[in-house]
């Protein structure tokens, strides 16, 4: 793991962070509804999904670890696709 | 006669603390998919409670704790290269991050509070304060873990501390944006 791993994972965990803030400020007041809404929420959690990968790869160090990061990473999207399943069934 | 690999050899760190990583983000994924699952009888409610909470304070706390975590992992690397007064002061500059976090949560929790919002108030606010608060009671132990591996500075030590807090950061990842964010 080079420093610039950890401090450009970083920086994209705030670019990331600050995007999923600032959707989620722009849809309060009611606004947007309907399919427009729903859009907004997939988006927040495929980010939250991208974030979750960015820390177990470059904090966790699992890129050293080929066969887990894979089993993570799998892990993980099955379970970003029943919390997306969860959030569109309301 | 020398031992034969295992697979775990593999995981960077000790494997008794990517147990505890599994353990502890099972027990955090079955409360938000718990979450999102009672949302479902009422998602009206769940939307009108959740514009009680603060969601910009929520983002800088997030900020806050990635950074943390930014810092706890060069804290480890320093370590690893034998400079450790580069470490002690970066995970130093971590925990006191957590501490911020923590102070931040407090606030939300006073406000709340003020409000008249509490445990009983509705289902969100019930998972809310479970989520959050066990949430938070672990960015509590990580200050103490990061100060303890701070003080020793032994690299293994200070790779397990790291870890413990990378999870922490991980498990914050998730909460926020299904407890603060979806609408």
């Amino acid at each position: 793991m080079s420093l610039n791993t950890v401090t450009r994972a970083w920086a994209l965990l705030l670019a990331l962070s600050a995007a999923s803030t600032g959707l989620a400020v722009a849809v309060t007041g009611g606004h947007i509804t309907g399919a427009a809404l729903s859009a907004t929420g997939v988006a927040i959690l495929i980010l939250a999904w991208a974030k979750a990968r960015l820390i177990l790869n470059a904090y966790l160090r699992l890129t050293e670890a080929p066969a887990f990061r894979r089993g993570f990473g799998l892990t993980l999207a099955l379970y970003a696709a029943l919390l997306l399943a969860l959030y569109l069934a309301a | 006669m020398s031992e034969a690999a295992s697979p775990f050899d593999e995981l960077p760190g000790d494997l008794m603390i990517w147990v505890l990583i599994v353990s502890e983000l099972l027990v955090f994924g079955a409360g938000l998919a718990a979450f999102l699952a009672v949302r479902l009888t009422d998602p009206v409610g769940f939307a009108e409670a959740q514009d009680h909470l603060h969601r910009t304070g929520a983002g800088i706390n997030t900020i806050v704790l990635v950074t943390s975590g930014w810092l706890a992992a060069l804290g480890a690397q320093a370590t690893e290269t034998g400079r450790i007064g580069r470490a002690r002061a970066c995970l130093a500059a971590a925990a006191a991050l957590g501490l911020v976090f923590l102070a931040v949560k407090w606030v939300e929790y006073v406000d709340k509070a003020a409000q008249g919002i509490g445990v009983e108030t509705h289902p969100f606010f019930t998972f809310y304060y479970l989520i959050t608060g066990f949430h938070a009671a672990h960015v509590a132990a990580g200050v103490i873990v990061l100060a303890l591996v701070a003080a020793r500075a032994h690299p293994r030590e200070v790779e397990a501390g790291a870890a413990f807090w990378h999870m922490v950061d991980l498990v914050w990842i998730l909460v926020f944006p299904v407890i603060y964010l979806l609408r």
